[in-house]
Formats: structure tokens, sequence, C-alpha cells
């Protein structure tokens, strides 16, 4: 990423060292490994597993990533456990509901989202960092801070809502076109979604164009975070393995795998391309 | 367990005392805050009745009452999955739906909002649960601040008898049985009022609460009740227009 804004010549060597925020997402780090304040009741020493989060668009490639990366993981031995948005035992078939009708307003929409976040986090995320497991995030509160935020509530607002959640120990941000992004997306559904194209927000009578819009507004926010929060950006126009090459390698660098070579299994091949 | 009382009266947003005028909205809010058993929703009840038999624009609004979210609460409730973090995100949803869908469009529509608790509730409550309170004040910093807001005060024994006595047996979340104080849940129940009425008396200064005596004859306490309200609010934009004096005059 290109983040140098002129600094008058070229003495940002010396520069550079000093005030790169958010650079703390790779830091081991245990005191701070919430944003803010801790959950209630969490004890931090406990939490030995990593927290690897993949960020992205629909039609980035994210899930196929989260499935192959979890079977490279448990071939070399390490048990994972997967999160993602509406998966909570507690409210995710609430959501389902929610979404379907048209009654939902933002700020319910936000803290509903808040809600199965938080509930996966403490019931199936931290328990499984206590005891050792690496979890794999299908998407993190970034989208959900996004999200919300190119609806018009304030990034301060989100940044408190999720101030309890951990920092993650690696996020990387699988970056693609808007088009690219469609592309994708109609030839696996042979449709796009209402909440994808942010229909809910007016922007265009065009399908097309109210999901390029949208998308790009999304991407527009993704820019700020990855700057904030210290993103690893991925070219996720790339092919699946090159993606997952890329992935594998700095994954393996950060839990001291030293093969990094994988072929998925015969069961996950076809979504090897 | 931490010991620390949690300052619930972190300073908030400057409230007015009579801000009518400088809203956003032609419509104005009240609302009533307490302990279970404190009165306040009987005195409410009999606010809004007086309201409602003299023709006013009035909405009443209670806490927790939001249909869009009511199945999560319940299931939540039931299967015991409630954490103080998802218990309090629950009711800001349950909150942010009536507000976004009632309370606001209301006010702006020039209506005078009675609300049976409000975002004071989940100040004291979630806060008696461990959440941080600058975390529940972030949280609903989106609610319209109230032009008026009655605090029912009853000692601690008397609400929770108040409570006991109608009740066979008390509800897992309503007695606290998640904070793990008390494995009775009487008496756990009477240690989480406490924690929730010294809470609220906190926020008497900082959140602008007027203060009722919630042992006095239900009576009294309307009069006063009514009496404030009168003073408080100008409740000539919400009372009823006499449209057809006018008309017969006009023919």
């Amino acid at each position: 990423m290109k983040r140098n804004n002129s600094n008058a010549g070229t003495d940002g060597r010396k520069a550079s060292a000093t005030p790169k925020s958010g650079n703390g997402a790779g830091s081991s780090d245990f005191a701070s490994r919430f944003y803010g304040i801790p959950l209630p009741g969490v004890n931090i020493e406990e939490l030995s597993g990593p927290l690897i989060v993949l960020e992205g668009s629909d039609g980035s490639g994210r899930s196929t990533q989260v499935t192959l990366l979890t079977e490279w993981l448990e071939s070399e031995g390490f048990a994972v456990q997967t999160m993602g948005l509406r998966r909570s035992l507690l409210v995710a078939q609430d959501i389902d509901g929610l979404l379907e009708e048209n009654a939902v307003t933002r700020m319910t929409l936000a803290l509903m989202y808040g809600t199965d976040f938080y509930d996966q986090l403490e019931r199936r995320i931290l328990p499984a960092m206590q005891s050792g497991l690496v979890v794999l995030a299908d998407r993190y509160i970034f989208t959900l801070i996004a999200r919300a935020a190119v609806r018009g509530i304030g990034r301060d607002y989100l940044h408190g809502l999720y101030e309890m959640a951990l920092r993650p120990n690696l996020t990387f941000w699988l970056n693609v076109r808007p088009e690219v992004a469609f592309d994708r997306e109609f030839k696996k559904a042979h449709s796009i979604s209402y909440w994808e194209s942010g229909r809910d927000m007016s922007l265009s009578n065009d399908l097309f164009q109210s999901f390029i819009r949208y998308q790009s507004m999304i991407k527009r926010e993704f820019e700020y975070l990855a700057n904030r929060h210290g993103f690893i950006e991925v070219d996720g126009e790339g092919s699946v393995s090159e993606v997952n090459g890329t992935l594998r390698k700095q994954i393996a660098e950060r839990l001291g795998i030293r093969n990094t070579h994988y072929r998925p299994s015969h069961a996950l091949a076809h979504l090897w391309r | 367990m931490a010991t620390v009382t949690p300052d619930i009266s972190v300073a908030p947003e400057a409230a007015p005392e009579k801000a009518s005028a400088q809203r956003p909205y032609p419509g104005a809010l009240v609302v009533v805050e307490g302990t279970d058993g404190s009165g306040k929703s009987t005195q409410l009840y009999l606010l809004k009745r007086w309201l409602e038999i003299s023709g006013y624009r009035i909405h009443f609004t209670e806490w927790n009452s939001s249909p869009l979210v009511k199945s999560a609460t319940r299931r939540g409730k039931q299967r015991r999955l409630l954490t103080a973090v998802t218990f309090s995100l629950l009711h800001a949803a349950d909150f942010a739906d009536r507000c976004e869908r009632q309370i606001l469009p209301l006010l702006h529509g020039g209506y005078l909002v009675l609300a049976d608790r409000y975002i004071y509730t989940a100040f004291a409550r979630d806060a008696a649960r461990g959440c941080s309170p600058k975390w529940l004040r972030n949280l609903y910093s989106f609610a319209p601040v109230p032009d008026l807001t009655f605090y029912f005060r009853a000692p601690l024994d008397i609400a929770v008898n108040r409570i006991v006595a109608g009740r066979p047996k008390l509800k897992y979340y309503e007695a606290g049985m998640d904070l793990g104080i008390s494995l009775d849940r009487q008496e756990s129940f009477r240690m989480f009022q406490e924690r929730i009425l010294s809470n609220y008396d906190q926020m008497v200064e900082t959140d602008h609460f007027v203060l009722m005596d919630g042992t006095l004859p239900v009576n009294r306490l309307q009069r006063q009740m009514r009496d404030l309200v009168r003073e408080r609010i100008n409740l000539e934009p919400f009372a009823p227009k006499r449209k057809k004096k006018k008309r017969h005059e006009a023919k």
C-alpha cells in the first residue's frame, strides 16, 4: 500500500519508525489484546490461541480461503475454530428474519450484529482460545463497522461498541475491485443480493450501479480501517492457489510452521482454481 | 468479583433543565425510572390515563417490548445464553428499534412520548451486571435526552417485598442469578436490586432526575407527578385542537 504522503524529501526513513498507528495488530503483546476495556470476567493470560481474520467483500474469495486454510492447519496438527457473521446461537436466526423484512432500521440491525458478534466471541471463541485453538474469522468487526459507517452511524460510536473485541494477531484484507466482485457474485448466485448491493440506501435503481457504488463506499471505509488497524492487504483478484500461498506464508511465519507446502484434499480440489 | 463501585454518573452531554425549546423536534419526552417495585409503572399508567382521557396527543412505550427483538430475548433467557454484554446489547437493539421506529418519529411529529423505563435502566442494571459504564453511555448515545425524568425511589426492603410478595418464583435473570452472587433467588434478587438502587442514586444529579418518594400513597404521588408535568412541560401543543368550534363559526 502506498501511504507515504510526500513528506518533503527522502528523510522518511527515520520518520517511519515513529507513529505508524495500528501496527500493534501483529504484536503478541497480551496487554493489548482488547481494543479498549476487556470483556467482563475474562483473564487475558489464558488466551493462548491466535486469532486470524480474513476480511473482504462478497466475491473476494474469503470463505473459500477459510475452508482451505482450515484444512491446511489441521493437516499441520492445529485445531481450528471458525467464526463469521450471523453464526451465533443467540441471534443468527433472528437476524436472518430481520434481513428478509424491510422493517428493520440501521441502528437496530447494527446492534443485532453486535449481539451476534459478542455471543460468538464470549461463548465460542474465547473458550477455544483458552484451549489453544487457532481461530479463523471469516469476517470480523471491520465489516460490521464499515457497513454501519456508510449508513451514517458514527465511527467513534462503532469503535466504542466493539472496544471489547479481541485484537486479531493477523488481519488479511482480500481486496478486489467492485466490478470483479460483481462478476464473481453473479456467476455464483445468478442474482445480486439486496443487502450486498446496498439497496436499502437508495443509491440507484440500476442494480449494477447500486452494487458498484455501495461496494466502493465500503471499500473506502476499509482503506481507512486498513490504515488504522494494520491490515495486510492481499490482491484478491489473484487465483485461489496464489492467494492461498500468500496467506499460508504469513500464517506459517506467525505460528512457526516450517512446511508451507499444501495441496487440497480430493474433497476440496474443486476450490483450487 | 469486582468490589469497585462503578461510576455510573459519567458526565452525559449537557442536559439543560428546561430545554424543550432547544430540541430539534416539537415533541416532548417524559420517562419514569426506578427499581422493580418502586411504583413507577403504576404512576406512569395514571399519568397516561389522565392525558389520554383529556385527549392529548401521546404515545406510551415500554422497556423491552419491541416485537422485532422479542424472540431473541426470549430464547436467550429461556436457554440462559445471555452474558452481561449480550444481555445489554439485546436490550439496546430493542431500544434502538423502538427509538428509530416510534420514539423519534413521534417526537418529530409533535407527540408527547411517555416511556416506562429508559436508557437509565440499562445504565443502572447492566453496570450492576459488570458492563463498563463508559461503554454503556456510548451504546445509548443515540437516544434523545428526556425533557423530564421521574425517579421513583423506594427503600430496598419495601421494593423487594412488593415484588417477592406478588410472585411465586423470581425468574433467573430477573433475580440476577447470572451474576453468581448467591444461590438463593430471593437473596440474589435483593443484592442485585441493592446494586441497581445505588447506581440509580448516582445518576440523580448528573442526569437531572426528579426524585419521587415511592412510599407515599398512590393518589398523592400522582398529584405531585401531574403538577410537575404541568410545571415543566408546555402541554399546549399536545392538547386536543378545537377545530369543530371554528367550523361552526365559519358557517
